[in-house]
């Protein structure tokens, strides 16, 4: 991937506006089936993302501090992948992944539970101690979670609009790790938020890239920077599955990197719900 | 997130398709062009002029001075000898651009947005199911409103990433804290200065937006600074009185004189040098210092203290030994300091001897005002930012003679950076370090 054309998206951005306005709606039917399979893909991840709940939440309430703190960050994957659709509701968004920012007594308010929680304890109080009310709560979310999406009918603005809310979560909180503060695992999370995206984009490019298949290679560019730069601080490199390294240990330049990539695919990405005439 | 697009409420618009792809077909390849193509949208909402009626609380407060254009294209930047406006900000960015083409591109796109935003005019409206092409928040058409948008590179920008190490301004360097200095660190150097002034506050934080929005693969913010300048009414009897400072003292007395270009080319434009390299002629050194005032404590001393440590008088400006505020100081019948202190804050800036007239600077600053520090007291001070041919000659040897004053107790220096501002972007076909660029070409 040529770095010149890394940037030549930018200058390019306020054309792409232009281009959207001439070009015809995508019939409603043919959105019909990437709605209907990314569904499935949300499905697929809650279904992993509850089994992993299971094991973490066990962990804390066995008081098994290690094992719990290296399940943390695997488990929060699933949910990052599928935050467009988790955020719709906003009562277990807020009790299954509020930070302490969110309250105004910080770690002290009784209302500050979920994974947040519990990562405060795990990582920066290291104890399970006391933590067990906070994982059966968490369990209970989850599950409660689970069988809202399953009857949940996906508006497609919410869907397509997601592989860019995707990316602004990314801009916004990931790369100043201020996600994650005391566990420093997010790279993983940032990695479940490109999957999540990425996932969006492959479902509905088939419907753009014949009018634009300029804006189709950018974000794929894009989205190959952010892989590349993303696989230097996996554990093992060569196997993608593998976790990540403390985001303590990317470097500033590397936070950097993350940057031009991520808000260049923000902004086409804006541009998606607008191209498929949403 | 919420699924709104079915109940979305939409200004009625309609669409003449005919003018609009005519439209598209002017603007040409690129961005560069997006601001200037005319409206091709027939909005059905009315039109915003409103009928005459009586100034109610929440109506917009109104001025004459927003048509005031600079004209982007000449030898120089706006923004240095440009008379200062209200309202200024400093934006330090770091450079995300790969490689030097990278860079080229971000630079003419810089150059593309600042042409448009300095002169004004009408963004495209497009498809509402698309984000919009400008944030809005100056309404479709935006007025110039005295504008200025001043692009200067730091010494960072000068290491391996874009080969520009050959070509670097002589005495271009990475700021060093001097003595009563506490840097923060996330508030000092950048690859790149934004200088951003106009009449409103509003207009700077558009230009700023409009600007980001373009360049999002190529600059990240890295801190910034906004200030203002109290508006003064002009004077009847003379010129119009200096602004103040948040001191209360008059600041900008004692600048060289703008309208003097052969003081200019010697004090502020770089390149008569010649052993800078040639691309940076007509360009300047950019200083840049966030000086906290710790004003509780400054409101808390005498009078005759605050007067003796800037060596002026508070009210009217005037040098100690009288007169005026345009009066030049005269040091010359006070050798020991009776009337103006040795180490008087302008004595020791300018001890006005044969020979410093080199050492003179031209500042540019505004006042700022933040939020409040943990003990309660009031973080604001002066965004302090000049200008001249040479560094070493200007900031850093008047700081010099400055450390250990008086006023140190006043005041701490906690951000900010040394850029070189580059020289003008002569017409169209030019764009912003198009000397740099090619001078980094030819050298390699
Ligand atoms: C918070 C910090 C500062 C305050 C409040 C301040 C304030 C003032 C005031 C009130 C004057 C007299 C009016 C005028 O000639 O404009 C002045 C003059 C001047 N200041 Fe500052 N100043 C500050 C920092 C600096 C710094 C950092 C420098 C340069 C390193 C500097 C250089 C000068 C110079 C060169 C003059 C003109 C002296 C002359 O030619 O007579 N000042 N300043």
């Amino acid at each position: 991937m040529s770095p010149r054309s890394l940037f030549l998206a930018a200058s390019a951005f306020g054309l792409m506006t232009l281009q959207g306005t001439v070009q015809a709606d995508v019939a409603t039917e043919a959105l019909v089936e990437p709605v209907a399979d990314y569904k499935l893909y949300v499905l697929d991840n809650l279904d992993r993302f509850v089994t992993h709940t299971q094991d973490f939440t066990q962990a804390v309430e066995a008081g098994d501090l290690a094992r719990a703190q290296s399940l943390y960050a695997p488990t929060r994957v699933y949910y990052e992948r599928i935050e467009p659709i988790a955020e719709l509701f906003a009562d277990l968004d807020a009790s299954i992944d509020a930070r302490e920012d969110d309250y105004e007594k910080g770690v002290e308010d009784p209302d500050f539970t979920g994974f947040h929680r519990l990562e405060y304890g795990l990582f920066e109080q290291r104890t399970t101690q006391g933590f067990a009310p906070y994982a059966k709560r968490l369990m209970a979310d989850v599950n409660d979670l689970e069988a809202r999406v399953q009857g949940l009918t996906f508006p497609p603005a919410t869907v397509v609009g997601g592989a860019a809310a995707l990316m602004e979560e990314v801009a916004a909180t990931k790369v100043s790790g201020e996600e994650d503060r005391y566990s420093h695992t997010d790279l993983w999370d940032f990695q479940g938020n490109v999957d999540g995206s990425q996932k969006i984009f492959e479902l509905f490019k088939p419907l753009v890239i014949d009018e634009d298949p300029a804006f189709v290679e950018r974000v794929e560019e894009n989205f190959a920077a952010v892989e590349e730069t993303l696989a230097h601080y996996r554990q093992d490199a060569d196997d993608p599955t593998s976790g990540f390294v403390s985001y303590e240990q990317v470097s500033d330049e590397d936070r950097r990197a993350f940057v031009g990539p991520v808000n260049l695919l923000a902004e086409d990405l804006s541009t998606l719900r607008g191209k498929l005439g949403l | 997130m919420s699924d709104r697009s079915d109940n979305m409420p939409r200004c009625p618009f309609s669409l003449d398709r005919r003018r609009f792809l005519q439209g598209l077909g002017a603007t040409g390849t690129g961005i560069a062009m997006a601001g200037l193509s005319t409206s091709a949208w027939a909005r059905s909402c009315p039109a915003d002029d409103m009928p005459d009626t009586d100034p109610e609380v929440t109506s917009a407060p109104t001025s004459t001075a927003t048509t005031d254009a600079y004209p982007f294209h000449g030898t120089h930047q706006q923004g240095i000898v440009t008379p200062r406006p209200a309202n200024g900000m400093i934006v330090a960015c770091d450079v995300l651009a790969r490689d030097r083409d990278g860079l080229e591109q971000l630079l003419r796109t810089l150059t593309e947005r600042i042409a448009f935003l300095t002169r004004g005019g009408t963004y495209p409206q497009g498809d509402p199911r698309y984000p919009p092409a400008d944030s809005g928040i100056l309404g479709p058409t935006i007025a110039p409103d005295g504008l200025t948008v001043t692009v200067s590179l730091g010494a960072s920008l000068f290491d391996a990433r874009f080969g520009l190490a050959d070509v670097k301004p002589r005495h271009l360097q990475r700021m060093t804290g001097f003595p009563n200095d506490a840097l923060d660190p996330s508030r000092c150097h950048g690859d790149m200065s934004l200088q951003i002034c106009a009449h409103t506050h509003d207009t700077t934080v558009h230009a700023l937006r409009d600007i980001l929005k373009h360049t999002p693969g190529g600059l990240m913010v890295r801190w910034k600074q906004e200030g203002t300048v109290p508006v003064m009414s002009p004077s009847d009897t003379g010129p119009t009185p200096s602004a103040r400072n948040y001191l209360g003292f008059r600041d900008g007395t004692a600048n060289p004189d703008t309208a003097d270009t052969a003081l200019m080319d010697a004090l502020v434009w770089t390149g008569h040098d010649s052993e800078e390299p040639a691309w940076t002629r007509g360009g300047s050194y950019q200083v840049v210092r966030l000086i906290r005032n710790f004003v509780e404590r400054w409101d808390r001393a005498p009078l005759a203290e605050q007067e003796a440590i800037f060596g002026r008088c508070k009210d009217s400006g005037a040098p100690l030994a009288g007169g005026t505020e345009y009066d030049i100081p005269d040091y010359s019948d006070d050798p020991d300091g009776q009337v103006t202190p040795l180490d008087a804050h302008i004595r020791l800036a300018n001890p006005r001897t044969p020979g410093f007239e080199k050492h003179r600077i031209l500042r540019r600053p505004f006042n700022y005002s933040n939020a409040v520090e943990a003990n309660g007291q009031l973080d604001m001070g002066l965004l302090f930012i000049v200008y001249q041919a040479d560094l070493e000659a200007g900031f850093i040897t008047v700081q010099k003679r400055l450390n250990g004053e008086p006023l140190e107790e006043y005041i701490k220096p906690v951000g900010g950076g040394y850029f070189f501002t580059l020289p003008g972007v002569i017409d169209e076909n030019d764009f912003l370090g198009r000397g740099l660029l090619e001078a980094a070409a030819s050298h390699a």
